[in-house]
């Protein structure tokens, strides 16, 4: 006898649990979540909130709310001794923005060839490009150092922007290989019947539909750069070529409890645009991320 | 149409060693100017392969070899660096026994954390959006100077972690200045960034097919049968993803250890990452050679450890199309 | 097919050529040594106009930054047409600074240093000797004592380091807590046995957050005092430890006395001190530290500002069989080889010694100056801080009981201060014994000091 499968209604057995069931799961579900999210953002929350109460307050209360709110630590931590923030959050700009710049010329044109071109040790060279993704950076630190020694590149930027123009970050040059290649090639292959040379097809077909993955590249660089430490404490010995990074540390070494909220307040300001960037351009950059991860 | 670039000789024939027509040759003199579009579009990136990751590395390679300061020139040493850090450096093996600690510790609680957080949002629910953005932002500053100061603070001895433990009754000394808990504050820093696995673990989780599950609860599966027989298959591609790079990274975390530590490996070189270790060796005391090899061991090991994740991928990842 | 193969293995292999020898010219140019051009500094006698640029690095707080860069302004003002580039760091960035700055040949011509890092850099020759400029009157010495002036030469005797500032260690004592703890100040010429039942008198009676003395067992420098105290030599002829196991076993085991007493201060909490300038005995949390001597006026600053009624004070090292327990710590200015501009680095150092109006402002901040007459017009002038008077009056006593000066051998910071407070702590947290540790440090210093 054939059984048939019905998709019916279930059976009147679970009664009334079943209609109250789903929204209590909701709400328990969403309970869980809002602690989780309570317990991970509390430190950063906590740090914020600090940044505004006078430095003898700060380590007293766990709590956030205080009832003295003041912005001197960020009007003194700008300024604190020797330290220039002005001119840390210049530099650290400045060196951003030519990353960026360097990043998303590199590496466009680096995924156009792997993507969109077939040339002799192609593969060889695409699982070349696989393997330094997966290169611990540690091999080529002390001989870079070297070589831009020898160049005398110590204390200018030059270390830290110009790899970015070689297309040193394999991943972002993966990341839109893997989008170019799910665009259509018909688009391609009528830019080629008009006359466009590769050239015209990369500047006026491709990458102009490639933004999506421009913004993750564009963003990702960005907060790369901002973040970076180990290259600047490399490079950078005079204090008026500090970023950030740089400068929060000297803050870090010289600091008592007493400049704790100067700390604080120039944290916060660091990590502002990071997470002002973020939150305006996220969605891009999740449906990004996701997608690379599903090869 | 095409500009015709007259064809070299060994265009001229085919394999069959006949004349190759007109067609032929147009083809492949596309296929050359193709050719030749696509190193152009490669340029950069091969200068930067040769004069900044291949060089370097070969150069790096030689300088294990030797013993060099910066100062005068390098010394042949042979295998001396090598030697040494197996055998009289005990902070070397220190390091090393810190950094594995550190890897597998976080790296399988980073999965844990970021599946089970995804499995949570997975519903399709109201706010998604907003707590994937909340959720991810702690992933994207983990690395900063700011949120390691933050740590160290917060883990001092008068720090809020302590002062929450205190209204539960615990009482416990300074966490980053004590050698046992200094490191569980870098790997709680590591899980606290797990934001951005889960969103790669969110994705995956709702592509799986919902005729999968359906089935599944035709056959009487609950939550939990459904879980490991249908989603976690479903997942594995991404899991392998992710624990690779999530181990790769670990194995050069520097910034976390340096700020917290305070630049020296924290109490007794607890938390002596090898990166820092490496930094401390290649830049403080300028032992560049001796830096050089701990690089290669490193990237020996990690060539080791991926060779051996894509080996076991046979075993354990499925892709969709089984 | 084959005949494309051809063509791709022709091109192929150009690129794989093209690629090797630049990689090939790029490391031998590397390796090939990068002696590039150095200035004609060597043996120069530093006469000559004094114009041009000079760059000038020095370590410091907020405090040291201000007063240097003041004096640095100063003399540009006195010399137009000369201008300091200035770099500061704080300690422990400064000597990784300096490493990668001397391996570059990126030296700014005036190089702060104290003795116990000055032979890192006589020794691989970054560095040019100040006798010349001695010898033809650039450099003026007539008021600094000898043995200072001694305190500044390489290895090889000749004079690297012209010292500005002669510092001391000093035990620092919040004299408010010790009262109340009933034990007052240790008495004039004091041993080590005296200080340890000081401490250990004290304890009992202060209150439970507030602790006796930090975990100071893994302090260099106290340890050398105490070295000195007992006639111990530190360095031998080679650069190796000079001191014997049992000395040091004796020492650390002396302060594990104190710890199991909970006479120190727990380790990690003690570990998290930031700087000393707001440290636990700047903010009232300790009654005993060791401090420099010229601490003491920032850490009074500091006292006043979170426990007003409290004060502090500081008094010479314990003494012993041998006579002072203190021995002196010159910081000087010497001049880089890549210096460009010598003469005018040989008048900037000139001036920052020896000129009255330039000690004036900067106002002892880096220990007694080593000229004389800076010193005593600093002693004499009226509104000098009590705490600034004490520091240097203690400064002269301390010179009047013949301390010693110890040269240090290269690789003194690296090789026996890290392994030395890092040992300690393996003792402190109970994961080695006394034993253990003073074995591990031994090998670990020898194998490299000296070299």
């Amino acid at each position: 006898m054939t059984s048939t499968i019905r998709a019916r209604a279930p059976r009147p057995i679970f009664g009334r649990k079943q209609s109250t069931n789903p929204v209590i799961r909701a709400v328990v579900r969403h309970a869980l979540i809002v602690c989780a999210l309570a317990i991970l953002l509390y430190p950063l929350v906590w740090m914020v909130a600090a940044s505004f109460r006078p430095s003898n307050q700060i380590f007293t209360t766990l709590g956030l709310f205080s009832s003295h709110p003041t912005l001197s630590n960020y009007t003194e931590g700008w300024g604190a001794g020797r330290l220039n923030f002005s001119r840390y959050f210049f530099n650290s700009f400045l060196i951003a923005i030519l990353s960026i710049a360097g990043n998303l010329i590199s590496c466009s044109v680096t995924a156009y060839a792997f993507a969109r071109l077939n040339f002799p040790g192609k593969k060889f060279l695409f699982a070349l490009l696989l393997g330094t993704m997966f290169l611990p950076f540690q091999v080529t630190l002390v001989p870079q150092y070297i070589m831009f020694n020898y160049l005398g590149w110590i204390n200018t930027y030059l270390p830290l922007i110009v790899p970015h123009w070689l297309g040193v970050n394999a991943f972002f040059i993966f990341l839109m290989v893997q989008f170019i290649r799910s665009l259509p090639r018909e688009l391609d292959d009528s830019a080629r019947l008009d006359g466009c040379g590769h050239f015209r097809i990369f500047t006026r077909i491709i990458m102009p539909l490639a933004l999506p993955a421009v913004g993750v590249v564009a963003l990702f660089s960005f907060v790369w750069s901002w973040n970076d430490f180990l290259g600047p404490l490399l490079y950078l010995g005079r204090s008026d070529l500090w970023t950030v990074p740089l400068g929060l540390k000297a803050f870090l070494d010289s600091t008592g409890q007493n400049s704790y909220g100067g700390l604080f307040a120039m944290s916060t300001l660091s990590l502002a645009p990071i997470v002002g960037f973020f939150i305006l351009a996220q969605r891009l950059l999740l449906e990004g991320i996701a997608t690379t991860g599903l090869k | 149409m095409t500009s015709g670039t007259t064809p070299q000789q060994t265009l001229t024939k085919t394999s069959a060693g006949r004349e190759a027509t007109p067609r032929q040759l147009r083809w492949r003199s596309r296929k050359a100017r193709e050719a030749a579009a696509a190193y152009a579009f490669l340029t950069p990136w091969l200068l930067g392969m040769v004069l900044l990751t291949l060089g370097p590395m070969l150069y790096s390679l030689y300088l294990s070899f030797t013993r060099y300061d910066l100062l005068s020139d390098p010394k042949w040493v042979g295998f001396a660096n090598f030697v040494q850090m197996f055998t009289t450096d005990s902070r070397y093996l220190k390091s090393v026994g810190v950094t594995l600690v550190y890897v597998l510790v976080s790296v399988p609680l980073l999965l844990v954390v970021s599946l089970l957080l995804a499995l949570l949002l997975n519903k399709g629910m109201r706010f998604l959006t907003a707590y994937r953005v909340l959720f991810y932002v702690p992933s994207l500053i983990g690395a900063s100077v700011a949120i390691a100061a933050l740590w160290r603070m917060i883990f001092g001895a008068d720090g809020i972690i302590n002062q929450a433990l205190a209204v539960f009754g615990i009482h416990h000394s300074s966490w980053v200045g004590s050698p046992h808990d200094a490191l569980t504050t870098l790997i709680i820093l590591a899980v606290w960034a797990f934001g951005s696995m889960m969103v790669i673990f969110l994705a995956g989780v709702r592509q799986v097919p919902r005729e999968l599950y359906e089935a599944a609860s035709i056959d009487g599966a609950g939550v939990f049968r459904k879980f490991f027989s249908v989603t976690l298959p479903m997942l594995t591609p991404l899991i392998f993803f992710n624990t690779l790079m999530a181990t790769i990274g670990a194995f050069q975390a520097f910034t976390g250890a340096y700020v917290v530590s305070g630049g020296t490996g924290g109490p007794v070189d607890s938390t002596l990452f090898y990166t820092l270790y490496l930094y401390l060796q290649g830049f403080a005391e300028l032992n560049m050679g001796y830096a050089a090899a701990m690089a290669w061991v490193l990237v020996i090991v990690l060539a080791a450890v991926s060779g051996f994740f894509f080996w076991t991928a046979r075993f354990w990842v499925h892709y969709g199309d089984e | 097919m084959e005949s494309k193969g051809i063509t791709v293995n022709i091109r192929s292999r150009t690129t794989t050529i093209a690629a090797a020898a630049a990689v090939a010219l790029l490391m031998t140019s590397c390796i090939g040594g990068s002696r590039t051009t150095e200035a004609q500094s060597a043996g120069s006698a530093g006469k000559g106009e004094v114009k041009g640029a000079i760059g000038v690095t020095w370590w410091g707080g907020d405090q040291r930054n201000r007063l240097t860069n003041a004096v640095a302004d100063m003399f540009v003002k006195e010399h137009a047409g000369v201008t300091i580039d200035r770099q500061s760091a704080d300690w422990a960035s400064y000597w990784t600074k300096l490493n990668v700055e001397a391996a570059g040949k990126s030296l700014p011509c005036v190089v702060q240093l104290q003795g116990r890092q000055l032979n890192d850099y006589t020794k691989s020759g970054v560095l040019i000797p100040l006798d010349p400029m001695i010898d033809s009157g650039a450099i003026d010495v007539s008021d600094i004592p000898k043995a200072v002036v001694d305190a500044g030469r390489g290895t090889d005797g000749k004079v690297y380091l012209l010292p500005y500032g002669v510092a001391y260690d000093a035990v620092g004592i919040n004299t408010t807590l010790a009262k109340q703890a009933g034990v007052g100040l240790p008495a004039e010429g004091y041993t080590w046995d005296d200080f340890v039942s000081f401490l250990t008198k004290a304890q009992p009676n202060l209150s439970k957050g507030t602790a006796t003395i930090g975990s100071e067992g893994g302090v260099p420098n106290f340890f050398i005092g105490w070295a000195q105290a007992n006639g111990k030599k530190l360095f031998a002829k080679d650069g190796k430890l000079g001191f014997s196991k049992e000395d040091l076993i004796g020492y650390w085991n002396m302060w594990e006395k104190l710890r199991k007493a909970n006479v120190t201060m727990p380790p990690d909490k003690f570990a998290e001190q930031g700087g000393l300038d707001q440290g636990y005995l700047a903010t009232g949390q300790m009654m005993t530290d060791t401090i420099p001597g010229n601490l003491l006026a920032v850490a009074s600053k500091t006292l006043a500002g979170t426990k007003s009624d409290q004060s502090l004070t500081t008094i010479p090292y314990p003494s012993g069989p041998n006579g002072s327990g203190n021995p002196l710590y010159p910081s000087g200015l010497a001049i880089a080889k890549s210096c460009q501009n010598v003469p005018t680095a040989a008048a900037f150092i000139n001036y920052f010694t020896n000129d009255p109006a330039a000690g004036k402002v900067f106002a002892a901040d880096n220990g007694a100056p080593s000229n004389t007459k800076v010193l005593d017009a600093q002693l004499a002038d009226a509104s000098l801080s009590a705490t600034k008077k004490h520091e240097l009056e203690l400064y002269k006593q301390i010179v009047a009981a013949n301390p010693g000066t110890i040269i240090f051998p290269p690789k003194y910071q690296a090789t026996f201060e890290a392994p030395f407070r890092r040992n300690y702590d393996e003792v402190a947290f109970g994961r080695m014994t006394v034993t253990q540790a003073v074995d591990k440090f031994f090998s670990e210093a020898n194998a490299s000091l000296g070299q």
